[in-house]
């Protein structure tokens, strides 16, 4: 049927549309409810996935703890093991260093520390002296003055008085001495020769302990590990050597320590000290 | 050793020569000269300790009788041409008076002249005051400040 009347079949034309658009946004919304519901669902699940992952964690956290706990102990049950039956190497004692060596290579330690003088610097340390040498002799000559002055010149008790202190303040400078530089040359050569030949002896014996399986001083071994990292082995052995020569040098005789107490002043012994802690400690490193 | 301090003078003087006598043969590039330069210092020290008590034997009375002077003019200026602008001079002048008559000579190497110059500057502030009222205070503080940098540096 037509509805012949236009108005009329525009009005249904706009009353079906409007039923049409009431359907669409019922279904906007059942949508909207829907995706909701389904975001708190995944934000949940995801909230336990983490709980489980920390758990996870902190269960590994614990395993590592303890695997490590349990190689410590290997390491302690395998040396007293081989304790038992086992020679161990004596690295404590050097018959074939002798003090006389050990006094060359302190030496030569000793040469290297000690300030070399440049031409420059030697040329104003004999102007300062000469400076001194200078005000010394006035000085003296002030204080002959002071031995005749009469009492009540009271100016000049001042001033000799004050020329005399220039000297009691100040002190004399090194002189700058050839032949000291010659002698630490010899003192040098000397003491790296002597250094050679006891890192050698040193370092037969360290092989040698390896080459037989002996068992090594607990100081070693805490220093230097049970044994030569993988891939390694030069530097662990030179490092080993090192650490050997200082406690013979520096008398370190701690059965446990192998360093003793680390030295306070700057120098030699310290930067080499700093060197061993750095190295051993990566040795150390599983 | 002398009781009598021009006799203990001589003496430390003396003394003081044998040291420079070791001193000079050593010269200053012997090893042993900074030793010898230590114990000539004592023997210095000593020498100028002498001449102190010289000079405070010298001059404690001479101290003395400045700082009564100065009290009495104090007075004298404070009762005769009295001035309140004045009196700062005045009461200065009378705890400098004081400080020397209690203690005329002081402990420092070079003190007794020292206070000798300051309670002078304290009698002629005093006598000038009735000129110059309370400005007359500067010459006593100058006084002052000369025995101070004589005694501490």
């Amino acid at each position: 049927m037509i509805n012949i009347d236009p108005v009329k079949a525009l009005d249904d034309k706009v009353e079906r549309l409007k039923k049409d658009l009431k359907s669409l946004t019922a279904r906007i919304d059942n949508t909207q409810t829907d995706a909701a519901q389904q975001q708190l669902s995944t934000t949940n699940q995801l909230r336990d996935t983490n709980r489980k992952l920390t758990k996870t964690n902190d269960r590994i956290t614990e395993l590592a703890e303890s695997v490590h706990r349990l190689e410590r102990l290997l390491v302690a049950l395998n040396r007293k093991v081989r304790a038992g039956e086992t020679q161990k190497a004596d690295f404590d004692d050097w018959p074939e260093i002798t003090k006389a060596e050990i006094a060359k290579i302190l030496a030569g330690q000793d040469a290297y520390a000690r300030k070399t003088f440049t031409q420059q610097e030697a040329k104003n340390t004999r102007k300062a002296i000469a400076e001194y040498d200078r005000a010394a002799l006035i000085a003296i000559d002030a204080a002959e003055a002071l031995t005749t002055l009469p009492p009540n010149a009271e100016s000049l008790w001042r001033k000799k008085y004050d020329q005399w202190r220039t000297i009691t303040r100040r002190t004399r400078p090194e002189a700058p001495d050839d032949n000291t530089h010659a002698s630490d040359t010899v003192a040098k050569s000397a003491g790296n020769e002597a250094i050679a030949q006891a890192r050698q002896k040193i370092r037969a014996r360290i092989e040698d302990a390896v080459a037989r399986d002996l068992l090594f001083p607990a100081w070693f071994e805490n220093m230097l590990g049970p044994a030569a990292p993988p891939g390694k082995a030069g530097d662990w052995l030179y490092t080993a050597t090192d650490v050997v020569l200082y406690r013979l040098l520096h008398d370190v005789t701690s059965p446990a320590d192998a360093l003793g107490s680390p030295p306070q002043e700057q120098g030699h012994r310290r930067t080499l000290h700093d060197r061993l802690v750095v190295e051993c400690a990566d040795y150390r490193r599983p | 050793m002398a009781a009598d301090p021009f006799a203990r003078l001589a003496d430390r003087q003396h003394a003081l020569r044998t040291a420079l006598r070791a001193l000079q043969a050593a010269g200053p590039g012997s090893p042993d000269f900074p030793s010898l330069v230590a114990e000539t210092d004592k023997e210095v020290t000593a020498v100028m300790e002498a001449r102190r008590d010289v000079e405070a034997a010298r001059l404690a009375t001479p101290n003395r009788a400045l700082a009564a002077a100065t009290t009495t003019a104090a007075l004298i200026v404070a009762v005769g041409w009295f001035d309140a602008w004045s009196l700062l001079s005045l009461l200065l002048a009378t705890a400098t008076a004081a400080a020397v008559l209690v203690d005329p000579t002081g402990r420092h190497l070079l003190e007794p002249r020292a206070r000798t110059t300051a309670i002078t500057a304290a009698l002629i502030a005093t006598v000038a005051t009735p000129l110059a009222h309370g400005w007359a205070t500067a010459i006593t503080a100058a006084g002052i400040a000369w025995w101070a940098w004589r005694t501490l540096k």
